[in-house]
């Protein structure tokens, strides 16, 4: 089982191979919490039932002068544990993103792309951002785009409007695209484009106040029905925390007693991330 | 007069557990030369605590599970809320409570430079939202 949404900030002991990313964490990303040594993130996903966790960075290096961890350090952690699934991110508008794609893929072995235009400064839906999508279609790597609010500083929340992703979906139909956070506030419209676009996978890292079992009741039983996730969607959502800012051990439990059925869990949790970075192919 | 100060990192394992951190006193007590006076053991972490019971593993569960029917996590509490000094949810009130309830330090006289406690009686670190890397003090004082 796998957690298709997780930022490795607090990993001690990346922390003292690099300092700056002690900046990273508190002054970009913002989080204040402890730095904890990799034995504390693996026993995280021990006492939530799962085995992996996909680790992004987020280079945002041209908007915040500092990227969320550079890709060579998403491969540098991933070499510590095969538990951790390493993700690249490549800032769209840099001259030489395709390369910085094809070296994270080819070179460093990550398998898959974050970007988060409110953090990036970018429109998902510029035609500039295209041949970034066309490349990642190329190497058959999915694209997880942030969608939904964005906590930090300095950001915009229509950035991150879900509907942007449109033109993108249909562009792209061989392109797998997952959106995060359910879209939150904008969860009608992420259903809605999942449903219309079978290349849109949607994770459930939707937490913004209350508590996880509740909130997630809220959005996946409450503002859209279970049944459209449990018939519909069940092979277009995967599982995501968005560790740290949530603990896993709290969403992954909050998602498990929603009322899905087994079958249903285990795309959830399994399947459907195994199909998305090609597991079996 | 002597005083020192160790900090101890631990590696908690689960979302709660009790950590039997008595070995650990005992050694810094013997450490640090002194042969009359007192040892003071404290938690740094605030969702987490420091108590005296007697080490047997049912005793553990039922601390646990009476903290736990005191303070549930699953309570309703105003610190589920987007806590922006962290950057991240807070909804671990049930856990801040346990901690309140079942107390953050304790200490023990020493005497000939050994602990004076009961032969029943241990100390334990007990986790209530883990798992972590948690942090306790050992401060012995006297002569």
């Amino acid at each position: 089982m796998i957690d298709f949404h997780t930022h490795p900030l607090l990993v001690r002991e990346m922390v003292h191979r690099h300092p700056e990313l002690e900046r990273a964490a508190r002054e970009i990303f913002h989080i204040g919490n402890n730095f904890q040594p990799l034995e504390t993130f693996l026993l995280e996903l021990d006492v939530s039932g799962l085995e992996q966790a996909v680790v992004m960075p987020i280079d945002c290096e041209r908007t915040r002068g500092l990227p969320i961890w550079t890709n060579e350090q998403i491969a540098e952690l991933c070499e510590m544990t095969d538990r951790l699934i390493g993700f690249a991110s490549v800032d769209p508008l840099r001259p030489d993103a395709l390369e910085r794609l094809d070296r994270a893929v080819n070179d460093l072995g990550l398998r898959g792309l974050k970007l988060d235009p409110p953090l990036q400064g970018f429109r998902p839906d510029d035609k500039s951002v295209y041949p970034l999508y066309e490349r990642a279609a190329e190497l058959e790597i999915p694209v997880v785009v942030h969608t939904g609010m964005s906590w930090e500083p300095g950001t915009r929340l229509a950035d991150g409007n879900p509907m942007a992703l449109e033109p993108v979906a249909a562009d792209f139909p061989e392109l797998k695209l997952v959106l995060t956070h359910l879209g939150w506030p904008w969860v009608r419209e992420a259903v809605a484009l999942a449903l219309k676009y079978p290349n849109i996978t949607l994770d459930t890292a939707a937490l913004y106040h209350d508590n996880p079992r509740d909130f997630i009741a809220h959005v996946m039983n409450g503002i859209v029905p279970l049944t459209v996730f449990e018939r519909s969607l069940r092979h277009q959502i995967v599982f995501g925390s968005n560790y740290p800012r949530v603990e896993i051990k709290n969403m992954a439990r909050a998602v498990r007693e929603l009322g899905f059925s087994d079958g249903a869990l285990d795309l959830i949790f399994r399947r459907n991330a195994e199909k998305l970075l090609g597991n079996g192919k | 007069m002597i005083i020192k100060l160790e900090r101890i990192e631990i590696q908690t394992r689960r979302d709660m557990e009790m950590v039997d951190v008595t070995e650990h006193v005992e050694r810094v007590v013997a450490e640090s030369g002194v042969r009359n006076g007192i040892v003071n053991v404290m938690t740094l972490h605030t969702s987490s605590g420091l108590l005296v019971t007697e080490g047997l593993e049912c005793l553990e569960r039922d601390v646990l599970a009476h903290l736990e029917r005191l303070a549930p996590k699953d309570g309703n509490y105003w610190h589920m809320r987007y806590l922006d000094i962290d950057g991240r949810l807070g909804f671990n009130a049930g856990d801040h409570l346990k901690s309140i309830l079942g107390g953050i330090s304790c200490f023990f006289p020493i005497e000939d430079g050994r602990i004076v406690k009961g032969s029943r009686q241990r100390v334990y670190f007990v986790e209530y939202d883990g798992p972590l890397a948690r942090t306790f003090v050992v401060q012995v004082m006297g002569e």
